[in-house]
């Protein structure tokens, strides 16, 4: 479903260029959920901006569903939820107007796209606020909105970077049983965070990403087993040291790449 | 979803939003609504103090002859008058007002709304000399001037060397039926000068109504029966008064203002909320977001300007404020405000797309406003210049961006005659640094650098270290630098010709198309070089196809016969101007006594190079790409015209900048196109100056020009498709045109 090749972004330096992401490559299969760890600066949100058709690749290739990011943005565009956690909303704009403009851009003519976002409103009970502007809202109801906003084209694959960084518990919880409810629907995810206990309990598979490269890959028996480190986050920073010392420690062990 | 569907979604919710945010209905409600009608109050209640204080002061008033001469008697005469009726009013005062403070001399506004309190009307009395004055006579300090002409008077009025000018014309009249005609010269302009001519005119009235009375005394006649004086004014001033010089300022600025905050809200404001990411993974071209985006900031700057436009209308006319914006009272042209509010409109574009490229740079709102500061100051440095009153709507002023759209507001505003040539220059002129400004809003906005400015700085874009060698330039790096060269050649050419010394056309000439390779093909390949842009890709320099420089050869070679004709129909349908007429008389004098060489170098030579190299090289192939055959083809040769300014020139320009990028474009190289542009206008020089060459060719008929015979046009036709099918050749067999870039 996703596939990532050699994904390369190379940003111009006064010495020459930064590879923020150095030939990168991954599989996510349709209906799993990936995690994406990995320390600050190490390439995960200029991975998935290279993935949602946000920044063009320097080199190497991905492709969502088939498409290919760089030659089909547009066509990737619309199979793809994306949300982080500073996601924000048009202040002055109410959950209705808001939905129903995300998804007349979303090709919908505008009697569709206000039954679909009447239909959101119904799914994540938003009546109580559909009419308030976003700019008075609560933390927990912004969140119902972004997830409404993701979910506006009903896309088969979700990117998520970061998700609940920052956010209280109970948002928290409430983007955590979206994730878990969006994968028992079937939904490819591909989720980058800095908690492991979050990617721990939610993600079917996990790859770890250090100075733009991955060092490692699999579930978590997996890289329990390769490491010898019970924990995700011993298990992290084992490979993290090693990667440190000896450019890549291990390659992927997940799908193949051609 | 078509492209118009998805730039009306963005452009409704954009302005749903806008309108929904205090800010904004602040900036461009409240705020018309509110300025001018203080801002004239606040002038009117500043003239009234200021006039206050200046009736207490000498008037030095200028006449003909010393103070013995006639002139100044018969002032001193009528000012003893004025004296004595002081001095009676002074004895009968107590009885008649005798807690009655002492009042002012009416103000320059209080003679405007009631002319029977001004000199010029004389005052109501009904022949009792104590009630001349309801309110108290001021004393009067006169000082005289000796002048030696009427010119004299005039040009120290205009120095300021004395208030007011005085003429009588004739002896002050024994025969009460015969006025004596007395002109005041003044300067509304000058505070001093306009109280001075009010406070004789008020002296005048008040001696009138004096004798009047006395007379009517004695004879029993009607109260208008007398006419002592015949007082004429004459207000040396131009006719636009201060407010009405510095209010095309303010709407121009209020137009910038109103569209600054929507330019940040939508694109500073838009990051600073996390908004952006989720419109970039919509599947919308960033180019439709742009386009949205910025008909939203140009509505809100055109609606600001509107209502700027409305309020200071509704204040003039329902304030009775005329005269603050023309010292002749006449007021607004409001026939003219749908005029002025057109060219507001590319204005108003222009400011939009610049605020919104540099605000598309900042991180934050307050970044934001930090970048806008100095483009305001920026845009106040010509405003400025173009609000002083003796700047005038010609020469380099037509292309100076803001300057030209303030002069031309304010020409419009007074109502003074604008021609039509000069209101085509201004609005093209702005058109083309809209266009660059909506490209270089479009690429900013659209580029990663500067989407996420946290992945790459500003500095991304002018560092050189940090740019990437690139093949050709982007359309809006030669927009940008066109429409930067624009007001830089119209700049030099009217420098030169304005510091010519009389009699050196030629070395106008000369200086001129010295400068045309400098500035058409240096500066742009300073600018490719810094940018590490291929220059000789750019320029398109590869060796053309064989049969595309034989086809070139014999287009260059008959296009001039086209250029005859079409010429000679423009002349029959519109006319030929004066000013074509002897700007072409001008240059065939220059030229004619140049040796053949030196001809051809100045006409030929420096432009089919300078020239080629620019349009077809430098614009066309940034064109090659973003726009297709047709647009790319037909807007370099619209660029290619206008930057020739003569509006008569046009049409024939338009045809032959159209001609050469179709070469160009086909050809795939530049020398083709320097081939035909070399042969046609050497041809047509040397058969414009060097008649006796083409004797052969009946081109005129009892000295005016005639259509040529058919056995030269049906040859040449025949000669020209072949030329233009040669080059079609070319192109079939080189690369396909238009698939990637010319190298």
């Amino acid at each position: 479903m996703v596939l990532a090749d050699k994904l390369t972004k190379a940003f111009p330096t006064a010495d020459g260029e930064k590879r923020a992401v150095d030939e990168l490559s991954f599989r996510v299969g349709a209906g799993e959920i990936y995690g994406l760890l990995g320390p600050n600066g190490a390439g995960k949100t200029t991975t998935l901006r290279m993935l949602s058709g946000m920044i063009t690749p320097t080199g190497g290739s991905a492709t969502l569903a088939g498409f290919d990011v760089a030659a089909h943005p547009f066509e990737v565009k619309r199979i793809l939820g994306f949300l982080t956690a500073n996601t924000g909303l048009y202040q002055r704009l109410t959950p209705r107007e808001l939905l129903t403009y995300f998804a007349e851009l979303h090709g919908r003519e505008r009697r569709e796209a206000t039954a679909r976002a009447d239909e959101l409103i119904d799914w994540l009970d938003m009546h109580e606020f559909a009419h308030l502007r976003c700019g008075s809202l609560s933390t927990g109801q912004r969140q119902r909105v972004n997830i409404g906003r993701v979910l506006i084209a009903d896309p088969p694959i979700l990117i998520m970077d970061e998700p609940t960084l920052g956010l209280d518990v109970l948002s928290n919880r409430l983007i955590l049983d979206f994730i878990r409810r969006a994968g028992q629907d079937g939904k490819t995810i591909l989720l980058s965070t800095h908690y492991l206990d979050e990617a721990e309990t939610l993600c079917h598979r996990i790859g770890f990403l250090h100075h733009g490269r991955l060092m490692a890959e699999g579930t978590l028996g997996e890289l329990r087993q390769r490491t010898g480190e019970q924990r995700l986050s011993n298990i992290f920073l084992k490979l993290a040291a090693e990667g440190d010392g000896a450019a890549v420690l291990h390659r992927p062990t997940g799908a193949p790449v051609s | 979803m078509s492209f118009r569907h998805r730039v009306r979604t963005i452009y409704g919710k954009e302005l749903i939003d806008l309108l929904r945010d205090r800010r904004t209905l602040i900036a461009m409600l409240i705020v018309p609504i509110g300025l001018y009608p203080l801002l004239m109050l606040g002038s009117l209640q500043a003239i009234s103090v200021q006039t206050q204080t200046l009736g207490r002061r000498a008037i030095v008033v200028g006449g003909i002859g010393g103070p013995d001469g006639a002139q100044a008697q018969m002032l001193t005469f009528i000012r003893d008058e004025y004296e004595r009726l002081r001095a009676a009013q002074d004895q009968t005062k107590p009885a008649t007002q005798p807690a009655e403070p002492q009042q002012d001399p009416p103000s320059r506004g209080d003679a405007a709304r009631d002319p029977a309190r001004s000199g010029e009307a004389g005052q109501p009395v009904d022949g009792d000399t104590s009630k001349i004055d309801e309110g108290a006579l001021p004393p009067l300090d006169l000082t005289w001037m000796p002048c030696e002409d009427r010119d004299r008077i005039e040009a120290l009025i205009r120095e300021r060397g004395i208030h007011v000018g005085i003429l009588f014309e004739g002896p002050i009249s024994a025969d009460p039926a015969l006025p004596t005609r007395v002109q005041l010269w003044y300067d509304q302009e000058e505070a001093r000068s306009a109280t001075g001519y009010a406070r004789l005119t008020d002296m005048f009235a008040a001696v009138e109504e004096r004798w009047n009375a006395q007379r009517r005394r004695q004879l029993g006649v009607p109260d208008t029966f007398f006419q002592p004086f015949a007082i004429a004014g004459k207000n040396l001033a131009s006719p636009s008064s201060v407010l009405g010089q510095i209010l095309p300022l303010i709407l121009v600025l209020m137009t910038i203002t109103g569209a600054i905050y929507p330019a940040i809200d939508i694109t500073a404001g838009e990051r600073e909320r996390g908004t952006l990411e989720t419109l970039l993974v919509c599947p919308v071209p960033v180019l439709d977001l742009i386009v949205g985006k910025f008909l939203v900031v140009t509505t809100i700057a055109i609606l600001g300007a509107t209502l700027n436009l409305a309020s200071v209308c509704a204040t003039v006319y329902f304030g009775g404020f005329n005269e603050l914006i023309t010292t002749t009272g006449t007021g607004v042209p409001y026939g003219q405000l749908a005029l002025i509010l057109l060219c507001l409109v590319p204005f108003a574009v222009l400011m939009s797309a610049i605020m919104m490229a540099v605000c598309s740079y900042a991180r934050t709102f307050k970044e934001a406003q930090n970048y806008v500061t100095p483009i305001i100051l920026a845009v106040l440095i010509p405003g400025g210049v173009a609000a002083l009153p003796a700047t005038e709507l010609t020469g380099v002023m037509l292309v100076m961006p803001v300057g030209n759209m303030v002069l031309l507001t304010r020409e419009l505003l007074v109502g003074a005659m604008v021609r039509t040539g000069d209101l085509v220059t201004v609005l093209l002129s702005t058109t083309l640094y809209a266009t660059a400004a909506v490209a270089a809003a479009a690429k900013v906005f659209g580029k990663e650098s500067v989407v996420f400015a946290d992945v790459q700085s500003l500095r991304g874009t002018f560092d050189r270290r940090l740019i990437r060698p690139s093949g050709k330039p982007s359309l809006t790096m030669a927009l940008v630098v066109t429409a930067l060269l624009f007001p830089g050649w119209f700049f030099l050419q009217s420098y030169l010709q304005t510091s010519r010394p009389d009699g050196a056309d030629l070395m106008v000439l000369r200086k001129t198309f010295a400068f045309m390779p400098v500035l058409f093909v240096v500066l742009p390949a300073l600018v490719l070089t810094y940018w590490k842009v291929d220059v000789r890709r750019t320029f398109s320099l590869s060796p053309p196809a064989m049969s595309g420089v034989l086809g070139a050869v014999l287009i260059g070679a008959t296009s001039w016969i086209f250029a005859v004709e079409i010429g000679m129909l423009q002349d029959a349908v519109f006319g030929m101007s004066d000013i074509a007429k002897d700007s072409a008389e001008a240059l065939e004098k220059a030229l004619v006594s140049l040796s053949e060489p030196e001809m051809l170098l100045l006409m030929a030579v420096i432009p089919a190079l300078s020239e080629e190299l620019l349009f077809r090289g430098f614009l066309l192939t940034a064109l090659r790409g973003p726009a297709g055959r047709t647009v790319s083809i037909l807007t370099s040769a619209v660029v290619f015209a206008v930057f020739h300014f003569i509006l008569a020139k046009l049409p024939v320009t338009f045809l032959l900048g159209a001609l050469l990028a179709w070469v160009c474009w086909q050809t795939r190289s530049i020398w083709p196109g320097i081939i035909v542009h070399f042969l046609h206008n050497g041809i047509i020089t040397m058969s414009t100056l060097r008649p006796s060459w083409v004797a052969w060719l009946p081109m005129e008929m009892d000295g005016q020009p005639r259509h040529l015979p058919w056995s030269v046009l049906l040859p040449g036709a025949a000669v020209f498709v072949a030329g233009c099918l040669l080059v079609q050749r070319a192109a079939r067999r080189g690369e396909p045109p238009g698939a990637s870039a010319p190298g």
